[in-house]
């Protein structure tokens, strides 16, 4: 998906990780995804460079879709599907 | 069915200890089962009196504070908290190798903060490093 796109999206769970370092943002993502519905969206903002990767790799393993991400403002802003 | 990790904690330093606290974090995401064997210098940093103040570092020990100094500014949580943060959300045993914790006067559990389970001996570590998926000696 494009930034544009990604942007359009209506988060059912919103994880704001940023100023912690790993493996934090990924722990609070495991943490939070019991929050979203199935089919649902969680939006991930991370400032760790780590969880760019971490996030899509864990999403996958677990089944679930990685959506995109993008950098701006300093942080990045992930998004996945359950 | 979950995979496993089996950890050969030696080090009782701080820097070592924040290392294996990551590791654990990444073990937890991932839902496995882990085993935390607690062994010689590692037993000196579980015991309670002990496991708070000791801020001894393995490595680059001229840079110490400043180490020190950046795991603050990144608020990384201590290694008390990650190992107790990865005890609840995953299966996570630490056992407290018996010779070890006598190296230290530690003679039974009480002697040790309460996250370690139980002390053992070395057998319980092999059968363990046996049935692992990963293996690991810090």
């Amino acid at each position: 998906m494009t930034k544009e796109e990604l942007k359009q999206l209506k988060p059912d769970k919103v994880v704001d990780a940023r100023g912690t370092a790993c493996p934090g943002p990924l722990l609070a993502v495991k943490q939070a995804i019991a929050d979203v519905p199935e089919g649902g969206i969680m939006e991930i903002l991370s400032s760790d460079e780590g969880t760019k990767r971490d996030v899509p790799r864990w999403a996958r393993k677990k089944g679930y879709e990685y959506l995109g991400d993008f950098e701006e403002s300093g942080y990045f802003t992930i998004y996945l599907k359950k | 069915m979950a995979k496993k990790m089996t950890l050969a904690l030696f080090s009782g330093s701080v820097d070592k200890l924040t290392a294996a606290g990551v590791i654990l974090g990444g073990a937890a995401a991932e839902d496995m089962d882990v085993e935390i064997f607690v062994l010689l210098q590692a037993a000196f940093a579980f015991k309670k009196e002990n496991a708070m103040t000791n801020d001894r570092v393995a490595e680059i020990t001229d840079k110490k504070d400043e180490f020190l100094a950046s795991l603050k500014r990144l608020e990384a949580p201590h290694w008390t908290e990650a190992f107790r943060k990865a005890k609840e959300m995953t299966n996570v045993k630490i056992h407290i190798c018996g010779f070890a914790g006598k190296v230290w006067g530690g003679e039974k559990l009480d002697d040790f903060i309460d996250l370690a389970d139980d002390i053992v001996g070395i057998g319980e570590y092999v059968d363990a490093a046996e049935n692992s998926d990963i293996n690991l000696f810090i």
